[in-house]
Order: structure tokens, then sequence, then C-alpha cells
């Protein structure tokens, strides 16, 4: 077990250093020049390359690479080249909303998908299961800024419910601030629903015909335990993993989803980096995305241990 | 006696008007994005000016007639020794936000920092023989040759000429700060700007006129908060979340005309959307091609697709509209909105044109520059031209527009600036390259002539060559929509929008 799980983080570091030297390459052969970005449309070219000299982006890639690498060995990801601000800080002052966002996304998708999921898998082929498929269907095709100014325009223009954008001003509390995140929590969790409902469902029609779930029947067990207790917690498996690849998409950053709704999250964050190409805040982010990322797939598998004992590592 | 102090009373209110509304609002401004950085000398993206410009300010500034009036600087320059030296005395008793007063030896360190750092400095420092302090309240710049945009460049509010204090010179900037209405209190990126008002301000005396006049902090705070999506920003202003709304589509303005929470703010002209010619490589090197695009063009039916409602757009080949002193015909007729294929099919073999691609660079980070760019490729054709049409995101146009080998074409717009000595493509250094005997007599005649009087008929020689060598074709004129709460007071549609002299109404 031990080794199982050396062997898991030595792999871990492996895929980072790959993600990191992919990043740092992919980022520099790309079109476009921070400093064209910062200096504005009216610079000249003897301006751009003044200030790319400033930067350090005159110099050899592999000299780039090599101060790169040196400070990330040190644990420092740089300074953003437009935020005044170690990638490190900008990265922290984005988890908050992105991690609410994640939870609230999640809670809302579980909420809908497992027990709509359970019942339509229960009555296969009813009409619950024909409307549930098809809402389904709808929610996996509907793309998720479109349903994001849907909601916008329903509950917070409309309604006056909720903000339209943004994550509260100067002092704002945390109760101010997470208000701002129900629509885009609703509009992610709604789009989310649908796969985690489709593969609910399907992993309960697999063990509902098996031969334990008709032993528990013929003990005279009642339904919902049956259900829940026998079919639904084997069924757990694949549904707990596409959950897990859920939440670790959604903490990478709902980029869409961010921008639509003005959330200064970590998608944001990498979007804007992107766009005015800021090569630090994108190799610090991706960096850090990818961590969690493995790291998630790392704690579902440890979580298949819990849920089901016949997996031995 | 009664009705004699009512009266009395009543004028007091209408001369004094903004000095007596009373302090006191916080305000959410949405705008386009997150900017760039805050140092205004560095950039000059027009969303940096729009907010530094409440805490740094210029020793000059643009009046509600775009011209050049003092606002740090105690009076306009005297000039002497035939245009070489400008004298400017400076206000007294002006504070920094950190307390420090104003002196000349902060004025002439930020004018170096600025002659070193900005794009539009560097234009002005080729030609700077001497810049010195005379005493604590005079700074004296003593030019090469004459240079008439010098005055405009100074007063300018991106690349701008700011002053800090002496010790604040660092680059990066770190501390910003300035002189203005309001002090920059926390900048959390993409969530907030927030200022908050300068106590210490002293406004010029009268009204507010244009950029200039008393820019009187009002307001508590001003939040800018990054909207990045313009259907949301519109949805912002219909729910009434934000107090104004810069920059939202011109579709949206039918919604937002006839509701409660918001109203639109028309700026009308607001700017010009330009087809920038890559005059030194390739095939738009050659001045007849370039007049073959030109005559190929339906600027109407560009301006109908990018802007769509005839409200928003007009035809007008004048590099200035009506109402700027700039404005002129010179070199217009017969060039503008001619769609001619067989006129442009003409230039073309004159111009030994051999089918080579014709790279037309665009983005659509500015809908309205693809829009055009889709239907100016079709007209391009029908006269003969092999079209690439290019679309890629802003920084890579920004880039590549920087290598004469990688386009022929590029689509950008620009407000109208006060000074054509401004206008970017004149420059021989700007992307486009511009350089000809024609353009160096005329430029060199509007930028060296001091006497304002002369300077429109000297511009008009440089539109009339602009349009005989075709470096850039200008489209035409389009107004900009944005959107602001009814409660506020005192908004003045114009191209960076200020918050100075804005109330709330109770």
């Amino acid at each position: 077990m031990s080794r199982y799980i050396l062997q898991r983080l030595l792999g871990m570091l492996a895929v980072m250093f790959v993600v990191v030297t992919i990043v740092f390459i992919i980022v520099r052969i790309a079109p476009g020049d921070p400093a064209a970005v910062m200096l504005g449309p009216d610079a000249t070219a003897q301006d751009v390359a003044s200030l790319r000299a400033r930067l350090g982006l005159d110099r050899p890639l592999i000299v780039q690479y090599g101060i790169f690498f040196g400070q990330l060995l040190r644990g420092d990801l740089g300074e953003s080249i437009f935020l005044n601000r170690p990638v490190l800080t900008a990265l922290a002052e984005r988890a908050e909303p992105t991690f609410f966002l994640t939870l609230f996304s999640i809670l809302i998708a579980g909420l809908i998908a497992i027990p709509v999921g359970i019942l339509s898998a229960y009555w296969r082929g009813s009409l619950f299961d024909q409307v549930a498929t098809t809402l389904a269907m709808l929610a996996a095709s509907v793309p998720s800024f479109w349903l994001g100014l849907l909601l916008i325009q329903f509950f917070a223009v409309r309604l006056g419910l909720f903000p339209v954008s943004g994550y509260g001003g100067p002092g704002a509390g945390l109760f101010t601030r997470l208000s701002h995140l129900v629509l885009p929590a609703l509009s992610l969790g709604i789009v989310s629903s649908a796969l985690i409902l489709r593969f609910t469902r399907a992993s309960m029609l697999d063990v509902l015909n098996d031969d334990y779930v008709r032993t528990a029947r013929s003990k005279g067990m009642g339904e919902v335990r049956v259900v829940m207790k026998h079919a639904f917690k084997n069924a757990l498996i694949p549904v707990l993993t596409v959950i897990g690849l859920t939440a670790a998409l959604l903490v990478s950053g709902a980029v869409v989803t961010e921008t639509v709704f003005g959330l200064p999250g970590v998608g944001n964050l990498v979007v804007s980096a992107v766009l005015r190409r800021d090569y630090p805040v994108i190799q610090g982010a991706l960096l850090i995305v990818a961590a969690l990322y493995v790291l998630i797939n790392f704690l579902i598998d440890m979580l298949y241990l819990l849920v089901d004992p016949r997996v031995r590592y | 006696m009664r009705i004699r102090e009512a009266l009395l009373s009543g004028l007091a209110i209408v001369v004094s008007g903004p000095v007596l509304a009373q302090t006191g609002g916080v305000i959410n401004v949405a705008t386009i994005g997150e900017p760039p950085t805050l140092d205004p000398m560095v950039s000059t993206a027009d969303l940096v000016g729009i907010v530094t410009q409440h805490f740094f300010e210029t020793l000059f500034t643009f009046d509600k007639d775009w011209k050049v009036t003092p606002l740090l600087a105690a009076s306009l320059p005297e000039v002497t020794d035939g245009g070489k030296v400008y004298t400017i005395k400076l206000r007294d008793g002006v504070t920094f936000h950190d307390g420090s007063d104003m002196t000349s030896d902060d004025v002439v360190a930020s004018l170096k920092r600025w002659m070193d750092q900005a794009s539009r400095g560097k234009q002005v420092a080729a030609n700077v023989d001497k810049l010195e302090a005379v005493d604590p309240s005079t700074v004296r710049i003593t030019l090469k040759t004459p240079y008439a945009p010098l005055l405009a460049l100074l007063s300018f509010n991106n690349s701008a000429a700011v002053i800090m204090p002496s010790e604040k010179m660092d680059v990066p900037m770190k501390d910003p700060v300035g002189t203005g209405p309001y002090k920059l209190k926390e900048r959390k990126p993409d969530q907030y700007i927030q200022l908050v008002r300068n106590e210490a301000y002293k406004p010029l005396d009268g009204a507010g006129n244009g950029y200039g006049g008393a820019r009187k902090p009002i307001l508590d705070e001003i939040r800018f908060v990054p909207v990045p999506d313009p259907n949301t920003r519109v949805e912002g202003a219909i729910s009434g979340q934000f107090d104004y709304v810069d920059s939202i589509p011109v579709e949206s303005y039918d919604r937002i005309k006839n509701i409660q929470t918001s109203k639109p703010v028309i700026l009308k002209p607001f700017g010009w959307p330009v087809f920038v010619m890559n005059t030194k490589q390739g095939v738009m090197a050659n001045t007849d091609a370039r007049m073959a695009v030109r005559l190929s063009l339906s600027m109407e039916d560009m301006l109908a697709a990018a802007f769509g409602n005839p409200e928003f757009y007009s035809l007008d080949g004048a590099m200035y509209p009506k109402g700027y002193v700039w404005n002129t015909d010179a070199g217009v007729e017969g060039r503008y909105n001619v769609a001619d294929p067989d006129k442009a099919k003409a230039l073309l073999k004159k111009a030994s044109y051999g089918g080579a691609p014709l790279r037309i660079l665009t983005s659509r980070q500015y809908e309205f520059h693809y829009k055009m760019a889709q239907v100016a490729a079709e007209y391009l054709k029908q006269a003969g031209f092999t079209v690439d049409l290019q679309v890629v995101d802003w920084a890579t146009l920004t880039q590549r527009r920087g290598d004469p080998a990688l386009w022929d074409i590029y689509i950008t717009h620009s407000p109208f600036l006060p000074e054509p000595a401004l206008i970017g493509q004149l420059s021989e250094s700007s992307p486009g390259w511009w350089s000809s005997p024609a353009r160096k007599k005329a430029v060199d005649a509007f930028n060296t002539e001091s006497d304002a009087a002369k300077r429109p008929a000297l511009w008009a020689e440089v539109q009339k060559v602009i349009y005989d060598e075709t470096p850039s074709i200008k489209i035409g004129d389009f107004n900009a929509l944005s959107a602001q709460s009814p409660k506020l007071e005192g908004v003045v549609p114009a191209p960076w929008p200020y918050f100075w002299n804005v109330s709330v109404k109770k």
C-alpha cells in the first residue's frame, strides 16, 4: 500500500514536470507578446523591443527555462507581468471564488443527478425515466454561457434576486460574496448534472439486476433499503469517478462561466493571462491546476478503498 | 425684499452650480476589462487612461472644444524663440496624495521618465534640447526645432505625461501617487479598482470644461469593475447593478432606451475604423495597389455590417468630422465609398498585381473589425484581389503587425484624437511605415507650425497626401454607446469617461 502511494507520488511529480515543460514551450511559441499588449495600440516596435528586454523575454528560450525552473525549485512561480504581484499571491486571491463555485456546483449537480439517476434506473422505461433522460440530454447540450445569460436575465434582471456580475465590492462580507455565486453555480450545476445523472442511471441499471439485489429482496428487505444500501452503494464507484473529474474540471476554472459572470476566479485569471500573454501566470496557474487534477485523481483512487472492500493496491 | 432674496439665492445656485452639490455617494463603473497596468505613461490603452486620469494629472488637458487648457500648469506656456522655448509656470499649492508639495523638480523628473518610458514621450524626446527647473514653480523645455504637437502630447491622458513625486520614479511603477481628485485605495485585479476622494484636492475655479476647468471630487468613491462580457455589461446596466457601463453593443440600444434603471449615453461621433496598409513590403507597398483597395470598397456596406443601426455610424471621408477645426474635404472627392471594381482592376493592372494573397489581419476582440473585414474581403475579391483573411486574437495582431513580412492590411480604430499629430499612422515608425517625400513635406510643415490659425490649412495638405498615397483608409465615423443610471448627474459623454463633477441624485 505505502509502496503504491510512493509510486503514485513519484508519477505525479513526473506528470508535473512534463506539464511544466510543455506549457513553458507552448506559451512562448504561440504568437502574441505581453510587451505589445501592455504598451497598447500606439506603441512602436522599438518600445515593444525595449520592454521585452526589460522583462527578459529577449533571452534564449533555454536560458528563460533555466531561470523559470530554478525559481520553481525554490517554490517561486515568478511575478505576474501585469498584476504587479507574485503568481502565487494572484492564485491565492482567486482560490476562494473558484473553491466555493466548485463546491456549490458539485452540490447542485449531485443533488439533482443522484436521486433522479437512481429513480430513473429504478423506473426504467417509465415516463419519469424518459423525461429525465431527455432533460439530461438537453442540459448536456446547452452551452453554459447561454444558460448563464438566461439565468442572469430571469433571476438578476427580472426578479432582482441576485447580482448580475462580479464578486462583491470592497469590504463585502462572505454572505454577499457567496450571493454572487448562486447563479454561476446553478448554471454549472445544471450542466454538470447531466453527465452525473447518466452515469448514476447506467451504473444503477447494472447493479439492480445483480444476484445480491435479488437476494436482498427475497429476504423481504424494504425497497428503499435494497436500492440505497445494496444497489446504490455498489453503483457508486463510477459515479464518484465522474463527480471527481467534474470537480477537477471546475477547480481548474470554469472558464466560460467565470467570464460571463465576471467572477475573479482561477478560470478568469487564466483567460486574462492567455489573452495578455502573461507567461508567468499561465505557467503557474496551469502547474497548480495540473497538480490539483492529479491530486484529485489520486484521492478518488484512495476513496475506492473505502467504498469497495474488494479494491486493493 | 423676500422676492429679492429669493432671486439672489436662486442666482447663487445657478452661478455656483455643482460647487454647491453635496459630496457623497459611491458608484460602480463597469469597464470592458482589467487595465494592463496602472502606469499611464507606459500604455496607450484607452482603459488605462479612463481609470488613471482620476488620480494622475498632466500639466495641461483638453477643454470641451479640444483646445489645450492648463491643469497642473498655472497658465498656457510662454512660447518664445520662434516656437522652440516653452516656459511653464506651475500652479501653487498643489499637493500629491502622499501630502508632499508638487515642485518643478517633480515635474522635470516626471517628464524625463515620460520621455524615457512613454511612446508619446519618446516622440518628443528626440526633439528636446534641454529640460530644466528654472525655479521651484517654473519649468522650461527647449526644443531643437519648433514642434507644434508638444502641448497636445503633454495634455493627453494615455501614454500620458503625468506628474508624480520625484522620489516615485520606479519602473515598473510601484506606488501610484498622483495629484488627482481621487486617490487609489485598493486594486483587486479582475474584481475592482477602488478610488476614494482626495480630500486635499483643490479644484480650479469655475465650472468643469471638458477635461479642463474645475474637477470636483463630489463622489466619495468610484469603483471600476471589470466586466469583460459585453452581454453581461448590458444586463448589469438593466438590472441597475452598475451606475455607469462603458462600451456596450449598439444592438442593446433598443433594450436600454426605454427602461427606468438605465439610460443610454451616446458619444457622437466617437471614432473611426481604419484599414492600415503595409507600405514597406508586399502587395500594399505599391501606391496603385493601395488605391485599388480604396476604390474597390463600399464603406456604406462595411459600416452597415459593422454597426447595424444607422444611428451609430455615418459615412464621412474627412479624417475629422464636422465640428472639429480639422474638418476638411481635401483629397476626398471621388476616392471615398466608390465601390468600383472596374477602376480598381485597372489600377491593379497598372500595379502589375500577380495574384499574391492580400493578407488582412483582423481580430474578433472588436467584432465590428471582423464584420468590416468580411464585407471588405468580398469587394476586394470582386476587384481581382486574392484575399487571405487572417482572424487572430488582439495580442497576436499587435505582435504580428510589428513584422512587415507578415501582413498587408490590418484593421484597427481610434477615437478622434484632439491633435492630428497624435494619429499613429502618420509616424514613419508606426506599423505601416509610411514614408515618402510628400508625407515628410506635409507632416513636417504641419508639426513645426506653431501658429494655431495656420495649422488647419496645413492639416488639409496632410489629408490630401493621405488620400493621394493611401497609407491607410478611413472607413467612416462611428458612435459609442454606454449606459448610465438616471440617478447619476453631471456625466458628460466623452471618449475617456470621467466621474469628477458627477454626483448621485439623492
